[in-house]
């Protein structure tokens, strides 16, 4: 497997870059990559040229996070202002706007249905789930606090949900906190199942593998990346290379590898039959931020895409295969 | 049947004596003798007979009545006779002096030697007293002489009888001997020759010589032959065998040691005091390491011999024997004495060399750098010499001279692997890129000469390596020096598969699992102890590849097979220290405890977990107990306490101005303990620095830290961010913000990857000091992503946009843009605020609720103002824009009615000019004109008058506003407001100076309430390089780096100067923000009861 830089687009937004996900491919039109930057404004592209497609404005403080339903048609933005904007891809008409006071909102994660909306929760220790019909609050996973510990203990505020993954089954769903734990939910029954521990650091990406729906995957500021098996409560592996926090991390879709994006300035590929690094991308000059597969399917796809975006205000695309 | 007949006196009868037959009692003989009055020959000849029959004191007991004085009387006319008894006298006194008996002891022997040489010189003068020109007098005399070593003296007395007759054989060997004696070997060989030639059957003595000379001259087969020779006459020439055994030993081969030392043997047994055969002998038995029989047979041939080099040669076996026993004091004596023998030291220069190495082994260098230099005078290009010239240099401190003779050494020989080893050793501490090359010399002429690489060779290579950073290489070396093992087995990544259960992973470095599994799948998990070092070495290695997992797994299998390996366990501590498990990693250290308690660096490192986990009276004890371990001399340890005390000074909420100068005087005296230890101590310095910096003295720290700096970047061993941050923030003190923002930001670049928030906190205040309120406010939301869960900043976020909203408020011109984008920033911050407040219902963030509601009202009533003011402005905006309108139409206006009237000009002169053309017939057509023209210039004049128009328009607007009783009040409601509104914004201008402060006042509040918080995620990226640190000083033990030893302690410090760095300014503004604060609060509640 491999990596080839394909293009990279320098000052893509006039901040740094912070949240990349891929729009998956409609009837009309190739999958597209929606972008998010501190410049407060999210930045639709067409890949392989990465032409900018349009400029979304209507967020305040930085963008944090995008993602895109399924369907390819909506798509969330969240800032750090707390609010989720909801439109439509193609026209960017407003579908909703999304707030959970005084919970804020970092990582968002569509199912692999489309049916719900997953907001990493921050500071109030959960995750919300909203219904993507409707865009009305169904849920509020919330993570158990540690037993004896007084609701005024400062520790709770260590489970600070940073970031969210489904199973790609949809039955699960994972957050990770800053003090490193990551939970594991049973979503149909809106139930806390288990802790995964070994990082205690914070962990801000966390995705499962697309073939195996018990494999996770967590990338944490202690530069490691871990391998867990979610349902077994056990860590079946961990892959250290990274010499600063490990920032992102993506599964490739056809399960063979990952990749992930580290504060060092590096995008690594990993092999997993290996659990080694097999090739280290050093092209962007600043944090990155994030890394994201295109997702199979659709028409027009040439091949494997992984896009990494950075602190450098540069998006870069490469081809895997 | 010889027999002498003594003829009887007075008669024809002769007594017949035969000589084999010889009386027991010479006295018998004697009365004989005498009373027949026989001739003196012929007790010259019974004398002689009783020598050669070994009867001693027989022939003495003649001889003696033969030269007493009634014999001299008697036979006074027969002076031929009576001179040869005298000479015969004295010969044997000088063979007494010079053979003296096993028996005897020393003392007693020298004097009795002297005694005997004392008797034989009065036989001598007595002798020429008789004739002085006999030639066999002056033969004894020379003999006597040469026998007491006055060659010169000795020389002149056989010259003496070779000029009267110059075939004299005995003065001839006589005169040989003198000049062998002064090492004319060729002249000594000529007279041998011509003795030969007068006298071709004189003994193998002759032969000898001729031998000795020839063999001296280097002729070794012709001294072979007359060696040969020699024992053919003689099978018990002693000499003879001795020599021939030598020969035969000489070239040193197999068959000729065994032909030699049966020879030596053979001699021995002819003769057991033969020095010469019992040192060869002595010598062999050495090599076969026989050391009781050298000892015995090297006494003995002390106990014989009196010459000089021969004794030096018994004494050096005997040391030498002591030396290979390892008894150096006693080898030591005895090199001595044989030295001692030694006139000059080219003659044998071996006792020197050991002399030396037992001195080297003592440590007395500097005598045994004397002897080292002698023996390097006589062989300059030796290289075990010069090898042992550079260790003592080295010892003594001259490196740099050491550093040559090594490098000399491995010049000389060039294929001598070990010189290069050794010169490898010396320069690891100066000079990491030569010794490396040096190493690696070595270790490819091992190659080339099929020799197995030692491990420690390939391990100084792969440590070199790794120091210069050569990753890749230093693995390959370390690879190559552990060869095959269970290792390549563990860092096979397809084994690694292991299973843990996540909740237990908190284990996951103490986990030993993973090796018993190995066992039990047949694998044998084995680790030879001289391959600990390397393995260790390799996954330090693989920490810097960031490979820790492999790494651990390597420190685990050496704990696994030896507990024991405290620098393993400590790694351990670090990695999960790194991964911030403080809970593991103070396990892991207290497991190294258990092994030492005293051990400084694990304790030293359990002070800083403790520390970091709020622990801070354990914290100072543990750090107390690792400076005891040490006798204070761990400057780690001093230093630790000394930041410690720095800490605790700042630490207290309520402020103790007494308590807190205590503490930092005691730190300051704790840095300067470590600086007058290690002058050179970075991290000490940069301890003094910020405690001069808090203390106010800017321009000290600032130099202080400048030097600190220059020095830190200049090796890549040093990270010191600390340094950088604490430059910055004196900077920042002394308000050169430019530069401050500058610092901060390398800073972060070139140590965190920009990945840390408090140093974006301190970037976000100087630009806050600096006004750069977009900057300070894009700069926190960095942050704010860096660090989601620290609330801090968002409020600082709030009061940044606050205040650039407020900044632009102030402002006097302002466009709308601006305006409008104030408004949104202060829609922000109202959020930003309403929010905490918000949160900081369900958590406790240490906010104080009041003050975020006082910033949410604050922020509000601004925004209530900045939308008049957004109103206004975009009132102005429309008005400004109807104004350029109006204005662009009266221009329109004035451009038609110029145009109109130009036309008009021009028809007038047109009108003239007809009129003169054609006045009559074209009055008619020219009145019509006329009237055209009027109708279009009453149209012009309509439009002249519009601006008038729009006069009154305005007036009566105006006068509408008048009229509309109820709609005109609410307007002027509206404008009072705004005016009011305006002197508001006035007044809140003021406000905004004392808001401002104190926002600045609660900002810095933050960030102290930032530091407990921060401390412990600020502090992770650091503990990776503290981890680091510690790490090189654990390895430096085996790399045995003294000097680059120390650059890593400094290194491994840097992990607690770190933790100091923030405090310097944080410290200035929190009492700064805490003396405002009591001014600040009434002024601010006046200006809320204003609004």
């Amino acid at each position: 497997m491999k990596l080839a830089g394909l293009k990279s687009i320098e000052n893509a937004h006039d901040e740094s870059v912070w949240a990349a996900t891929w729009v998956a491919a409609t009837d009309s039109r190739p999958a597209l990559l929606l972008t998010g930057s501190l410049d407060e404004t999210v930045k639709l592209w067409r890949a392989d040229e990465l032409d900018l497609q349009r400029t979304n404005t209507g967020h305040c403080l930085g963008v944090v996070s995008v993602s895109a339903h399924p369907s390819g048609v909506i798509a969330a933005s969240a800032s750090l202002d707390s609010f989720v904007r909801v439109f439509d891809v193609d026209t960017n008409a407003s579908i909703a706007t999304l707030e959970a006071p005084p919970s804020e909102v970092w990582q968002m994660q569509f199912d692999p249905k489309g049916t719900t909306l997953a907001v990493a929760g921050g500071g109030s220790a959960s995750v919300k789930l909203w219904d993507t019909a409707t865009w009305k609050l169904i849920a509020s996973l919330s993570i158990p606090r540690p037993e004896g510990s007084k609701p005024s203990d400062k520790s709770n505020s260590k489970k600070f949900v940073l970031s969210v993954a489904w199973s790609p089954d949809g039955r699960r769903l994972a957050c990770g906190s800053m003090d490193g734990t990551i939970s594991v939910f049973d979503v149909a029954r809106a139930k806390f199942l288990h802790h995964l521990e070994g990082h205690s650091m914070p962990v801000r990406s966390l995705v499962y593998s697309p073939i195996d729906a018990r494999v996770l995957f967590s990338a944490s500021d202690d530069t490691h990346v871990h391998m867990y098996d979610a349902e077994g409560k056990s860590q079946v592996g961990a892959m250290s290379g990274h010499t600063s926090w490990v920032l992102s991390v993506d599964a490739s879709p056809d399960g063979a590898a990952i990749a992930t994006g580290s504060s060092d300035r590096t995008v690594r590929l990993w092999d997993l039959s290996m659990r080694a690094a097999v090739q280290t991308m050093s092209n962007h000059t600043d944090q990155v931020w994030g890394v994201s597969f295109r997702p199979m399917g659709g028409n027009g796809n040439r091949g494997g895409r992984l896009v990494s975006i950075s602190d450098d205000k540069s998006i870069s695309l490469y081809g895997y295969s | 049947m010889a027999c002498v007949y003594i003829p009887v006196q007075n008669s024809e009868e002769e007594v017949r004596v035969a000589l084999d037959q010889l009386p027991r009692d010479a006295s018998d003989i004697l009365d004989i003798l005498k009373a027949e009055q026989a001739p003196l020959d012929l007790w010259l000849i019974i004398a002689r007979e009783y020598f050669k029959q070994g009867k001693i004191e027989q022939f003495r007991q003649i001889l003696e009545e033969g030269s007493s004085p009634e014999i001299d009387e008697y036979y006074a006319e027969v002076r031929y006779e009576r001179i040869a008894i005298l000479n015969a006298l004295g010969a044997y006194y000088t063979y007494l002096g010079k053979i003296e008996t096993k028996n005897r002891k020393i003392e007693t022997k020298h004097r009795e030697k002297e005694e005997h040489f004392i008797m034989a010189t009065q036989y001598y003068n007595k002798a020429s007293r008789i004739d002085v020109h006999e030639p066999s007098t002056w033969v004894g005399k020379g003999q006597l002489l040469l026998a007491k070593g006055e060659v010169e003296q000795a020389s002149s007395a056989f010259k003496i009888v070779l000029d009267a007759d110059r075939d004299n054989v005995p003065a001839l060997l006589g005169q040989a001997c003198a000049e062998f004696n002064r090492g004319r070997f060729s002249d000594s060989l000529e007279l041998y020759k011509r003795a030969l030639q007068v006298y071709p059957d004189c003994p193998g003595a002759v032969r000898l010589g001729i031998g000795l000379c020839r063999y001296k001259l280097g002729q070794f087969e012709k001294a072979r032959r007359a060696f040969q020779r020699a024992l053919q006459l003689d099978p018990e020439n002693v000499e003879a065998l001795v020599a021939l055994a030598i020969m035969d030993l000489h070239p040193n081969d197999a068959s000729g040691i065994r032909n030699g030392m049966q020879k030596m043997q053979r001699a021995f047994e002819i003769y057991p005091y033969c020095a010469m055969a019992l040192n060869y002998l002595a010598n062999h038995f050495f090599f076969t390491g026989q050391h009781f029989l050298v000892e015995q047979l090297t006494e003995t041939a002390l106990a014989v011999t009196n010459h000089g080099p021969t004794k030096s040669h018994s004494y050096y076996n005997l040391a030498r024997s002591y030396h290979s026993k390892g008894d150096y004091e006693k080898s030591g004596l005895y090199y001595m004495a044989s030295v001692k023998e030694i006139n000059k030291p080219h003659e044998f220069i071996f006792p020197y060399y050991g002399l030396g190495q037992v001195q080297l082994k003592l440590g007395d260098f500097r005598s045994a750098l004397t002897n080292f230099e002698k023996v390097l005078e006589i062989y300059p290009d030796n290289c075990e010499t010069l090898k042992s010239l550079g260790h003592i240099y080295v010892q003594l401190g001259q490196i740099e001279k050491g550093q040559e003779f090594m490098k000399k050494a491995a010049k000389i020989d060039a294929r001598d692997a070990e010189a290069f080893t050794d010169l490898g050793e010396l320069l690891i501490s100066s000079d990491t890129s030569a010794a490396l090359e040096a190493f690696k010399t070595a270790r490819t002429l091992m190659k080339k000469g099929g020799q197995e690489v030692p491990i420690e060779v390939l391990n100084n290579i792969g440590v070199l390596h790794f120091e210069k950073e050569e990753f890749e290489l230093a693995q390959q070396v370390f690879m190559e020096a552990l060869g095959d093992g269970i290792w390549l087995t563990l860092l096979d990544n397809k084994v690694n598969i292991y299973d843990i259960d996540a909740s237990a992973s908190i284990l996951q470095y103490k986990d030993m699992q993973l090796f018993r599994r190995l066992e039990e799948g047949g694998h044998s998990v084995e680790l030879p102890w001289n391959k600990v070092t390397v393995l260790f070495n390799l996954a330090r290695l693989l920490e810097q590849f960031n490979n820790t997992e492999a790494a651990s797994i390597l420190y685990r299998v050496i704990l696994f097979k030896y507990p024991d390996y405290i620098d393993a366990y400590l790694r351990l501590a670090a990695i999960s220290k790194a991964r911030n498990n403080l809970q593991l990693s103070i396990e892991l250290v207290n497991e190294a405890l258990k092994v030492n308690g005293k051990y400084p660096t694990a304790l030293s490192m359990l002070g800083d977990l403790e520390l970091k986990n709020d622990d801070w009276v354990k914290a100072k004890e543990t750090f107390r107990a690792a400076s005891d371990a040490t006798d204070g001399k761990d400057s780690y340890a001093t230093l630790s306490l000394g930041n410690w005390n720095y800490y605790a000074a700042l630490r207290n909420e309520k402020r103790a101005p007494k308590l807190e100068a205590t503490h930092l005087e005691k730190a300051k005296e704790l840095y300067t303990r470590v600086l007058i230890q290690h002058t050179s101590n970075l991290y000490a310095a940069n301890g003094a620095g910020v405690v001069l910096a808090e203390k106010g003295h800017f321009d000290v720290s600032k130099d202080i830290f400048t030097q600190v700096q220059e020095a830190a970047s200049g090796s890549v061993f040093v990270q010191m961010a600390d340094v950088w941050i604490n430059l910055a923030h004196v900077y920042f003190a002394q308000g050169n913000f430019a530069l401050a923002v500058k610092m901060y930001q390398n800073c972060l670049r070139k140590f965190y990857h920009n990945t840390d928030a408090q140093i974006l906190l301190y970037l976000a205040r100087t630009h806050y000091e600096a006004e750069q309120w977009q900057e300070c406010k894009k700069t926190l939301l960095r942050a704010i992503h860096l660090a989601p869960s620290n609330y801090t900043l968002r409020f600082d976020a709030g009061v940044a946009m606050q205040k650039f909203s407020a900044s632009t408020l102030q402002k006097t011109k302002r466009t709308a843009d601006e305006v409008r984008s104030t408004v949104a920033e202060l829609e922000n911050a109202v959020r930003v605020f309403s929010q905490l407040s918000a949160g900081s219902n369900l958590h406790l963030h240490g906010f104080d609720e009041k003050k975020i509601n006082t910033h949410v009202e604050y922020c509000k009533h601004l925004l209530e103002a900045a939308k008049v003011h957004r109103e206004a402005a975009e009132r102005e905006e429309q008005q400004n824009r109807q104004r350029q309108e109006a204005a662009r139409q009266v221009a329109l206006a004035e451009e038609a009615r110029r145009k109109a009237e130009e036309q008009k000009k021009y028809l007038l002169e047109k009108r003239k000019q007809e009129d003169e053309q054609k006045r009559v017939r074209q009055l008619e057509e020219n009145f019509e004109r006329v009237k055209e023209q009027w109708k279009s210039s009453t149209s012009a004049s309509k439009r002249r008058e519009r601006p008038e128009n729009d006069e009154d328009e305005g007036g009566h607007s105006e006068k509408r506003r008048r009229k509309g009783g109820k709609r005109k009040k609410k307007d002027k409601s509206s404008r009072s407001r705004y005016e009011t509104q305006e002197e508001e914004a006035d007044m809140m201008d003021d406000q905004d100076e004392l808001e401002d402060e104190d926002a600045n006042m609660n900002y810095r509040e933050t960030t102290h309430q930032m530091d407990d918080q921060d401390d412990a995620a600020g502090e992770n990226a650091q503990d990776l390089l503290a981890a680091a640190g510690l790490e090189d000083s654990d390895a430096e033990d085996e790399m045995a780096a003294p000097s680059s030893a120390a650059v890593r302690r400094r290194q491994a410090l840097s992990e607690s100067d770190e933790d100091e760095q923030p405090n310097p300014i944080r410290d200035n503004t929190d009492s700064d923000g805490e003396v405002r604060d009591d001014n600040d609060k009434p002024d601010e509640d006046a200006g809320l009861d204003d609004d």
